[in-house]
Parts: C-alpha cells; sequence; structure tokens
C-alpha cells in the first residue's frame, strides 16, 4: 500500500515519457506536397488590422495579404500604380484616384472607391490606431476629432464620422482634398495605413485584426498569437505581382530569441546570425553566395535635451559630441554587418532627396572635438553625462560603444539609463542628458524624415528645438508644383538641420539575410529590410 | 480532516487577496513612476492629445489616478475584482484576453515543468540516495561536487551552450541516422516547435531540471541521513531486516516527504527558470509573456497572470499537505 | 547570589560553544579541501578590496578600436585579452569582484540580522509575535525569491538612486534581502524552541536574569551554529543570483562592471571563437561559488553535532 504510492509518481513520469515518444510526427515536409516558405517575425505584434500596423513584422505580413494603390521598386524606389489605374492631381491639394476595376477582396467583396473610403474614414476617426496621423493632411481631418482639455479628457465627442476632403465620385473614382498642397501624396499611398478594407472587416475590427480579409494574393489561415503566423496561396488573385512557386507562408515569431540555429538546422528558410556566429557565415564559401543585402532606411540618431539648460546649449558642445563619436570603427564592431554608419538625416541613396555627407561634423576627428569642447567651455566637473535609451540589447551594446567614445576622447565619464518607457518620457520632455532616437520612415520622401522637426513653436517637441526657417523651407516643399521641386525644398531644410545641429546621426540600418539553398531571385525591401516575397522563386 | 481543508482554502483565498493588492499597488506606482506605458505606442511621433487620450482609453490607462504618484487607484482596482469575481480576467493592454494569452502559453509552461519535475525527482532520489548510503565514500563527495558545480553554473550559459553548440549538428545527425519523420531530429531542434510541443520542450526541461537539481540532491540526501540514524531504522535493523528492505522501506519512503514538500513548490520555483529557458529557446510560455508584461507595464496581463498563478501554486501547496498527511503517519489533521 | 548564579550559568553555556567552536575549528583546519577553499576566497575577497593590486588599468577605459584581442599573456597590454568593446578583461575581472562580493555580502548580513533577530523573538515569546512572524514567513516563501526580484527590479528599474558602487547594487541587494531572510528565521526559532526548556535557561530565568540577557547569552549561542553553515552557501547563490539579473538586464547595469555583467555579455560571444569573454568571468565565479559550497558543507558537518558521528 505504502509502496504503491510512490509507485505512482514513477508511473506518472512513465506516462509523460509514453506521451513524449507516441505521438508521431505527422506534419513533416514532403517532398511533393505543397511548397511552404517558412519565414520568421522579431516581435511580439499585436494587430494584422492595416490602420493599426506600425512595426516592421505586420507591415511585412500585410504586404502579402493586401495590395495597396501604389508599390514601390526596389531599385528606384519610386512608387508605381498597382490597384490603383492613375492618380492625378493639378495642383497638389485636390487629387483624383482611380482605381483598376473587376478587384475583388478573398470574401468576394468589391475593391472600390468605397472600400478605401472605408478603411480610411475609419482610421482618421480612431486616433488610438498607429495609422491615424497620416490623416492629418486630410480636409476635414479636425473636425472628426473629440475635444480634449488639458487634463487629457474628453470633452465633447465629435459626431462626424466621415473626412470632409475624401468623396466618393464614383465606383471607381475617388477624389481627395488635403488642407494643404502636398506633392508627395502618391507616395504616401501605398503604406499600410492606406489599405482598403472589407465592410465585413469593419463589421468586427476585433476578428479582423486576427484573420484579415485581405486583397493580396496571400490569405492569413491561423494566427495562434506569440507563437506563428499561416497563410495560404489565394487561388482567386487576379493581378500579377504574386510568387508562383509558393503555396503558403509561415511565419514563425522569434520574440527576442535568436533564429540561427534553426536556419543552420534547415528549418528556416530566411535568417541573419548573431554577432558572434557572422564570421563563420561569412567564411563559409557556399553560404556567402546566399546572402541578400540592401542599404535600409532607418536611422538611429542622438538627440540633446535642448529643453534643459545645460552644456549642450552650445552648438559646440553637440560638435564636440558628435566628432568624439568613432561611429565607423563602432558599427564595424557591434553592427555585425547590418548598419552603416552615417553622415546626413536622410538615407543617402534610400530615398529621394537623399544625400550622403550633410553632416558636416559627423566625422571621427578626437583633436577637432576636444577644441570643440573647450570653446563651448568644458564639461562641468564632477558631473555624469546620462544616455536615455530604451530596453533593447542591440542598443544597450551600441550606446555603452558610444559613451565609451565619448569618455575616452573626452574625458565625459557617462551611465546608460534604459528604461522601456523610454518613449514616454522623451515626450515628455523628461530627459536630463542625451538620449536615443530611431526614425523608420512611413514612405520613401526625404520630407519623412524631417517633418517630425516641425514642432510649431519654441520648446515644443522630443528636442525642445524650434527653428522658423526650417518649418518654412517644408512648407515651400509641401506647396512645390512637382514632386522634384519639392524634394529640393526638402534638402534646403536638411541643410538647416545640419548647420544649428539640434541631433546628431549616427547610423543607418541596412538589410542582410542569408536564405536557404531552394530560394531565388531575393530581394530586400529597401525600407523594412525584410525579403520581398512576391519576388522569390522556389526550386525544389 | 475536511475542517482542515476548509481552513487552508479560505487561508488561501485571504493570501490570494493580499498578492494581488500589493501587485496592484505595485504596478499602478510602477506607471506613476515610470510613465504611461500608452505614450510608448507612439514611438517616435510626437501625438496629439486627442491620440493621447484615445489610446489611454483603449489601454484602460485613462483613470486620472495613473498620473498622480502615491495615488493608489483603489477605483480601477475594485472594477478589476469585480470582473474577476464574474470569471472575466479582462485583457491585456492591446486587448487580448488574457484567458486567450494563458490558454496558449500554459500548456507549454506546463509541458516544460514535468520534464523540470521528472529530473529533479530521478535525479535527486537516485543521486540523493546514493550520496546517503555511502556516506563520506568518493561517490558521495563526487554527487556533491558535480551537482554544486551544476548548480553554480548559470542556467543560461548551459542553455546557450546547447542551443548554439549542440543543438545543429546532433539534429543533422538524427536526420541522417533516424530519418526525417522519426522523433529524434525533433528532441534536438534548435527552438520550440508548436507542433511537436512534447519532442521539443523535452530536452530545454532536462536542461533546467538538471540546472537546479543541486539543492534537491542536497534535500534528500539530507533527510535520508537523518533517518539513517533515526531510531526506526535502528530497530528495524535490529529485529534483522535485510539491509535492501530497511533502505526501501524506511529511509527512501520517509525521506520522500520532504521530497514532496519540494515539488510542491517546483512550480512558483522554476518559473523564474523559465523566464530564462523559454527565451532563449523560444517557447511562447507563462514566463515569457509575465516578463513581457511586466516590461510594459502591462498592469492587467500582470495581475491576470500572478491571480492565476498564486491560485495553482496555493492549490498545490493544499494537495501536497493532505498527500503529506497521507504519507506520513505521524501527521494527522483532527 | 543571583548575580553569581547567572553568570556561572553563562560561563557554562558560554564554555560549552567555545569547546564547540574550538573543535569546529581544529577539525576544519585538517581538511585539505577547506583550506583550499579558504585561500582561493581570500585571493577574491583581497582582489575586490584592492582591485588595483592586479591591474593598473581602468575598467572603464573601453577603446572600440581593441575590441575582441585575444588574451596576451602576463607582462602584455591586455593579459586576459579585451572584450567586445575593447575593455581590459583583466581590469573588468578585478573591478567587477567588488560588487558581485559586496552584494552577495550585503545581502546575506542583513538577511541574517533580520532573520536571527525575528526567529528569536518569534521562538522566544510565541503567542501574537510567533504568529506575526510565521505568517510572514509564510507568505515570503510562497514566492519564489528570484521570480520576486525579476518583477520588483523590472517594476523599480528606473528609480535612479546614482552610479557609485554601492548605489548600483542597492537595488538588488533590497530585494534579494527581502526575500532572503525566512530560512534563518525558521532555524533559528526551531533551535530557540528547544533550547528555551534546558536545565541552564530555565535556572537563569528562575534567577531573574532579563529577556535580552537569556536571549544573548543562553539561547542564541545554541542556535548560531545551524545558521553560520547556511551562509556561505547563500553567499554562493546570491552571486549566482546577480549574474542571472544581470543577464535579464535587471541587476547591475553597464557600464557598471560585475562578474554577472561579464558572463552576460561574454556567453553571446563565447562560440565566435572569444571564448575567454565568457570563460575568464565564468572560472572567477564557479571558483568562489564551488569553495563557498564546501566551506558550508564543512562547516555544517563540524558543528552539527547529529552529522559528526
Amino acid at each position: 500500500m505504502r509502496q504503491a504510492r510512490i509507485a505512482t509518481f514513477a508511473a506518472g513520469a512513465a506516462v509523460v515519457a509514453l506521451t513524449v515518444a507516441g505521438c508521431t510526427p505527422s506534419d513533416t515536409v514532403e517532398d511533393d506536397g505543397p511548397v511552404t516558405l517558412k519565414l520568421t517575425i522579431d516581435q511580439d505584434m499585436e494587430t494584422l488590422f492595416p490602420g493599426d500596423s506600425g512595426i516592421a513584422d505586420n507591415i511585412a505580413i500585410l504586404d502579402v495579404v493586401y495590395d495597396g494603390l501604389v508599390r514601390y521598386d526596389p531599385e528606384t524606389k519610386e512608387p508605381y500604380n498597382y490597384v490603383a489605374e492613375s492618380i492625378e492631381s493639378d495642383d497638389n491639394t485636390v487629387w483624383t484616384i482611380k482605381i483598376k476595376p473587376d478587384l475583388t477582396f478573398q470574401n468576394g467583396e468589391p475593391v472600390d472607391a468605397a472600400a478605401f473610403a472605408r478603411s480610411w474614414n475609419y482610421t482618421a476617426g480612431h486616433p488610438e490606431l498607429y495609422s491615424n496621423y497620416f490623416f492629418e493632411r486630410f480636409k476635414g481631418y479636425e473636425e472628426m476629432q473629440d475635444e480634449i482639455d488639458d487634463e487629457g479628457e474628453v470633452v465633447k465627442e465629435s459626431p462626424v464620422e466621415e473626412l470632409s476632403g475624401l468623396t466618393v465620385a464614383d465606383d471607381l473614382t475617388l477624389e481627395v482634398e488635403l488642407n494643404a498642397p502636398f506633392a508627395g501624396f502618391a507616395t504616401m499611398l501605398g503604406y499600410t495605413g492606406f489599405y482598403p478594407v472589407a465592410q465585413e472587416c469593419l463589421d468586427d475590427v476585433e476578428a479582423c485584426a486576427v484573420k484579415p480579409i485581405g486583397n493580396g494574393p496571400f490569405q492569413i489561415t491561423e494566427w495562434d498569437q506569440g507563437v506563428s503566423v499561416d497563410a495560404e496561396r489565394w487561388a482567386d488573385y487576379t493581378l500579377d505581382e504574386t510568387p508562383e512557386d509558393i503555396d503558403a507562408i509561415n511565419w514563425r515569431e522569434y520574440a527576442g530569441a535568436s533564429s540561427w540555429s534553426d536556419f543552420e538546422a534547415g528549418d528556416l528558410d530566411v535568417s541573419y546570425p548573431p554577432p558572434a556566429d557572422l564570421a563563420a557565415a561569412q567564411e563559409d564559401p557556399e553560404l556567402s553566395e546566399r546572402l541578400a543585402e540592401a542599404p535600409g532606411a532607418a536611422l538611429t540618431y542622438i538627440g540633446f535635451p535642448l529643453y534643459e539648460d545645460g552644456p549642450w546649449q552650445d552648438k559646440e558642445f553637440r560638435k564636440a559630441i558628435s566628432m568624439a563619436i568613432d561611429r565607423e570603427t563602432i558599427v564595424d564592431q557591434l553592427s555585425g554587418g547590418l548598419a552603416t554608419p552615417a553622415d546626413s538625416w536622410v538615407v543617402p541613396d534610400g530615398v529621394p532627396g537623399g544625400e550622403a555627407g550633410t553632416c558636416e561634423w559627423c566625422v571621427f576627428d578626437p583633436e577637432a572635438a576636444k577644441a570643440a569642447l573647450e570653446k563651448a567651455g568644458g564639461w562641468p566637473d564632477g558631473e555624469t553625462l546620462t544616455i536615455g535609451l530604451s530596453n533593447d540589447e542591440t542598443e544597450i551594446e551600441y550606446f555603452k560603444a558610444i559613451g565609451d567614445s565619448i569618455e575616452a576622447n573626452l574625458g565625459i565619464p557617462y551611465e546608460l539609463k534604459p528604461n522601456p518607457d523610454f518613449s514616454s518620457v522623451r515626450s515628455e520632455q523628461g530627459f536630463d542628458g542625451i538620449f536615443r532616437n530611431n526614425w523608420f520612415p512611413d514612405y520613401p520622401l526625404n520630407e519623412n524624415y524631417l517633418a517630425f522637426y516641425a514642432v510649431g513653436e519654441e520648446g515644443a517637441g522630443n528636442f525642445g528645438w524650434y527653428d522658423k526657417e526650417f518649418e518654412d523651407k517644408l512648407a515651400e516643399g509641401d506647396q512645390a508644383a512637382t514632386l522634384d521641386e519639392a524634394v529640393v525644398k526638402y534638402q534646403e531644410a536638411e541643410a538647416i538641420l545640419a548647420e544649428e545641429f539640434p541631433t546628431i546621426p549616427f547610423r543607418f540600418n541596412a538589410g542582410a539575410e542569408y536564405y536557404s539553398e531552394r530560394l531565388d531571385d531575393v530581394v530586400l525591401d529597401p525600407f523594412s529590410g525584410a525579403v520581398r516575397v512576391r519576388a522569390l522563386t522556389v526550386t525544389e | 480532516m475536511g475542517r482542515y481543508v476548509l481552513r487552508r482554502v479560505a487561508q488561501a483565498v485571504g493570501m490570494l487577496f493580499l498578492v494581488m493588492f500589493v501587485l496592484h499597488l505595485l504596478t499602478t506606482l510602477a506607471i506613476q513612476l515610470n510613465g504611461n506605458p500608452a505614450l510608448a505606442f507612439f514611438g517616435d511621433k510626437i501625438p496629439s492629445p486627442a491620440q493621447v487620450a484615445a489610446v489611454e482609453q483603449r489601454f484602460g490607462l485613462d483613470d486620472p489616478c495613473y498620473d498622480q504618484p502615491g495615488n493608489p487607484c483603489l477605483g480601477p482596482f475594485v472594477e478589476r475584482l469585480g470582473q474577476y469575481a464574474q470569471g472575466d480576467l479582462g485583457t491585456n493592454l492591446r486587448g487580448r484576453e488574457v484567458t486567450d494569452i494563458v490558454a496558449s502559453a500554459a500548456p507549454n509552461t506546463l509541458r516544460l515543468f514535468v520534464m523540470v519535475t521528472i529530473t529533479w525527482l530521478v535525479l535527486g532520489m537516485v543521486l540523493g540516495s546514493v550520496a546517503a548510503r555511502w556516506r563520506g565514500s568518493p561517490s558521495d563527495h563526487g554527487i556533491r561536487l558535480t551537482s554544486v558545480l551544476i548548480d553554480a553554473l548559470p542556467v543560461f550559459v548551459l542553455l546557450l551552450v546547447y542551443k548554439e553548440v549542440v543543438t545543429v549538428p546532433l539534429s543533422g545527425w538524427a536526420k541522417e541516422t533516424f530519418g526525417e519523420d522519426s522523433w529524434p531530429p525533433y528532441w534536438f531542434k534548435p527552438s520550440f516547435d508548436p507542433e511537436h510541443p512534447w519532442a521539443t520542450v523535452a530536452v530545454p526541461g532536462i536542461l533546467l531540471g538538471l540546472a537546479g537539481s543541486a539543492a534537491f540532491i542536497r534535500l534528500v540526501r539530507a533527510s535520508q541521513l537523518d533517518s539513517y540514524g533515526g531510531d526506526h531504522v535502528r530497530t528495524a535493523r535490529s529485529k534483522g531486516l535485510n539491509e535492501g528492505r530497511v533502505v526501501v522501506h524506511h529511509v527512501v519512503r520517509n525521506s520522500s516527504i520532504p521530497v514532496v514538500t519540494a515539488v510542491g513548490l517546483t512550480f512558483a520555483e522554476a518559473l523564474s527558470g523559465a523566464v530564462i529557458t523559454e527565451g532563449i529557446m523560444n517557447i511562447y510560455g507563462m514566463g515569457g509573456v509575465l516578463w513581457d508584461a511586466v516590461q510594459s507595464s502591462d498592469v492587467g496581463l500582470v495581475l491576470g497572470i500572478v491571480t492565476i498563478l498564486t491560485a495553482v501554486t496555493v492549490l498545490v501547496m493544499i494537495v501536497v499537505d493532505i498527500a503529506y498527511a497521507a504519507l506520513d503517519p505521524r501527521i494527522r489533521y483532527e | 547570589m543571583s548575580e553569581a548564579a547567572s553568570a556561572a550559568t553563562g560561563n557554562v553555556a558560554g564554555a560549552a560553544s567555545r569547546t564547540l567552536a574550538s573543535d569546529a575549528w581544529r577539525s576544519l583546519r585538517r581538511r585539505p579541501d577547506v583550506i583550499i577553499s579558504g585561500l582561493i576566497i581570500t585571493f577574491f575577497v583581497v582582489m575586490a578590496a584592492f582591485p588595483t593590486l592586479f591591474t593598473s588599468v581602468s575598467p572603464r577605459h573601453c577603446v572600440i578600436g581593441d575590441a575582441k584581442i585575444k588574451p596576451q599573456g602576463f607582462g602584455n597590454e591586455f593579459p586576459l585579452g579585451t572584450d567586445s568593446f575593447g575593455c581590459d578583461t583583466l581590469a573588468q575581472l578585478a573591478h567587477g569582484s567588488r560588487p558581485s562580493l559586496l552584494l552577495a555580502l550585503v545581502v546575506v548580513g542583513t538577511a541574517l540580522v533580520i532573520g536571527v533577530t525575528l526567529g528569536l523573538l518569534a521562538g522566544y515569546y510565541l503567542g501574537w509575535v510567533d504568529f506575526v512572524v510565521s505568517r510572514t514567513v509564510e507568505v515570503f516563501l510562497v514566492i519564489p525569491y528570484l521570480l520576486a526580484a525579476m518583477l520588483l527590479l523590472s517594476l523599480f528599474k528606473n528609480v535612479d538612486l546614482g552610479s557609485g558602487t554601492f548605489t548600483t547594487i542597492m537595488l538588488p541587494a533590497i530585494v534579494l534581502t527581502l526575500f532572503g531572510w525566512m530560512g534563518y528565521a525558521r532555524y533559528v526559532r526551531a533551535s530557540v524552541l528547544e533550547a528555551k526548556n534546558l536545565d541552564y535557561v530555565t535556572a537563569a530565568r528562575a534567577l531573574g536574569a532579563s529577556d535580552l540577557r537569556i536571549m544573548f547569552r543562553h539561547v542564541l549561542p545554541n542556535a548560531i551554529g545551524p545558521v553560520t553553515a547556511l551562509v556561505p552557501t547563500a553567499i554562493a547563490g546570491v552571486i549566482g543570483a546577480e549574474a542571472v539579473l544581470a543577464f535579464l538586464g535587471i541587476g547591475v547595469r553597464p557600464p557598471a562592471i560585475s562578474w554577472g555583467i561579464m558572463i552576460e555579455n561574454g556567453s553571446s560571444w563565447v562560440l565566435g571563437g572569444y571564448p575567454h569573454m565568457l570563460l575568464v568571468p565564468l572560472a572567477a565565479l564557479l571558483a568562489t561559488v564551488l569553495s563557498l559550497v564546501v566551506l558550508g558543507d564543512a562547516l555544517r558537518d563540524a558543528l552539527d553535532p547529529r552529522l559528526s558521528a
């Protein structure tokens, strides 16, 4: 009797052991079966609703689930019409968008002017959605917003549910009126927030956020949140950009963990090694053939709390910090090939108007840095320079190296302050030292890298920096007759930024991925750095 | 016995409430001190007040008490308790049901715990018994030293080395030897595979169990040494029982009492290891979810998960207490 | 009269504990493993106290151009190589020992004081004092300390205390102490219960000795043996916990250094051909922890009369 009780423990263990051995591996890949592309996403993504998708992962997934009005050429980064037949304007304020006929959603609803209007009105009317701010340029956006008092409480809810500047002229024609001329409007339209949505989707947004009803070549079959996303080819897709060889896609979620071992074991189609494994990958002649690279578009830069009193109020001090940072070596040692040192505020060659070398003081020059620091009156004795940043491991590494560089070359002791609530501290102007910033462009235009410096008044914004001349230049660009003229005006705005030097460019991300033997025609998206699934071919 | 169980349940409910309230205070204070997690939503953009207000409302953080450090925010807490009472555990910041998250995360963590517990029991009972039986011998010293060495080795080092050095060649070898469709390749998969949860969680579970087994081995050894010196063993020996029977019947059995207690605590203890293991092996489980929730000040999720965890832990402890009474004739609950 | 009597009993008890201590000391001195362990611990304690004896380089002087240099041997610029930021590994190891060991000492020391005091009070007075202490111990025991540390430290990681050696370990120290005292309290309470009814204690009480005097002169010396044996293992546990907290990014944080930080940073490079970045700090940590555990075991054997059969 007594022994029997102990035996139950052993029996329990045995049952488990049997279960482990007992189930059979049923879903292994069969050679002749459907081809499943195996990809990864990095973050714990929360939604797949187009108007609410703003991180690289849901952007990459929705890219094959939805078709936008325009898509972007990976070479020139210029937009070309896709779902749109034409996008035209005489004055850059009133735009006429014609849509290709006979397109449908995956549930059979038509993709027409109403489908776009429905989507845009919904997103514009819900300020809690990520893409809401894109519609600030639309006429009637202000009227849709609830009235808010200083405490952040809603005083009066707005009864308006539609943008007055958005009209459905006929089934396939949309008229858009903007608040002010914007030459880059067509460039914006390929972004996730501008995808159309089906009526069925708006009827149950929660369901649609987990299982979108798209109009693209793939259909989401299941999203096991936190684990993986599965998509299947949509048989009735009529447009031409679709990968013929791929029947299904599986995205495995790796929140923080490295996927490289799985790639090496042959369980993934695309991956990139962590820094320690990079050298081995580069030395493998067979593997290094299967590397796709693309210049990235995201800029990491350093901001100063210009809303606070301190040495950083002096431009010479900001120059000193900038020239004390050995960008070249830091990026070389730490990026593992996934970044390039930055010397401009707009990514060169990445977007129209981007040019290298606009930042005169982004060169590593310890002597000049020391001289500039002296000119600025030096660093107060006994003080420590704090560096504010998010809690990301990679960023902590970079900014430790930046701090080391500053300490070694200028003798300023530093301290890192990683903070998961970094963004809120920044928007509340709560820093008392330099801090990290990162900009991931929404659409390929140099304006997108500069617009957020236009804060409208003295002391506002993340940096507490305001320059009237700069904002006038941006406005001039918005009102230019053609995109080319606009780009030039935006470049002039960047030049003002370079002269006033409120922030220091540090690095641009670069995209690089190793891919499996069966993939071909691997091209990376110039913005997200993700593999462009629609261009892929697969050989088995 | 019935009254005892009732009393324990009443105590447990009280403790549950206490833990929830303390956690509520802590997370609220953290939000008040660290800043509003709603703002993190906007990244580098500068939101308009309307956008901030809308996102705060969506996150359930629109109560002004979250902006006043020191305010205990009793309103939201009472509201939440009301919800819990109706069986609604609420949602996380982004509107996903807590029950939904737990339903998909908990099974994986449970699998991990099962493997950990088995490893602990097997290693603890076998090595602990050997060490106690031949106390002072080289094997005793060897076992103690090895267990201490493993214990001192940070568990993340063990897991990282396993994942990055061992898995790739081993799973390749297993594929060649046993074929793609067989089991062994899954045992050594570099990361968790939701299609084959038991197979891919086995080795990480054993490694995690290995790392924590030292305490267990010591426990078994110590309690068996106590038994060897005990009167009942001396009596049994003097009755002329053979040594094997004495060991199995009087020593191992008695030493299983503290072991059962320790297994009851496994659940909570292994959760800290689970945070690391789940992170490295890419297992979607409770440890990782809780960790992320804390990192992003997700009050609703933290409270929901900890409530469930505490409830389960307390339940396990009550069960263990009862098993205790059943195992040890000296303990009676009248 | 009463004075003399209580002094006499006191002497008896004192003599008893002294003999136990000197017996223990004598048996420890003869064990080679204890001697080696003691030497290793002394070495690292000296290193923590005077890191500049071992290196003249500042651990904060990191030049990224010197990153990832392999160990060059003593007498060269980087005897143990550099890490991925170009910081000198030897300088980091020497200076990093201080936060790691200091944290362990502070945590165990404070926990010991709290645990012994509460255990003593609970066991001596029983009644409501015992009820409160015992329930508190139970509540804290339910919550695993590493998990609690993770929760508390990440919730309050933004609380800024400054950047000195002591302030960088302050938060982890508070949290680990908060969850580290229960063991001592339980042990002490149990031994007090046993000792309380011994004849000489009853005699002392009958002769009118004050509560405080009885507790510290007669009861505590009996309880201190098993608790002392717990200390080395507890110190080892805290040193290990520090590494885990550093790995999770909530313990000591860079650019401050500790062995945990070094292990965390080194573990990602061990396979890239730079094993020294992990092995150097790991070896130091393992040696220290192992020595402490050996010492703890030996101490327990020596101090626990039931086991020294």
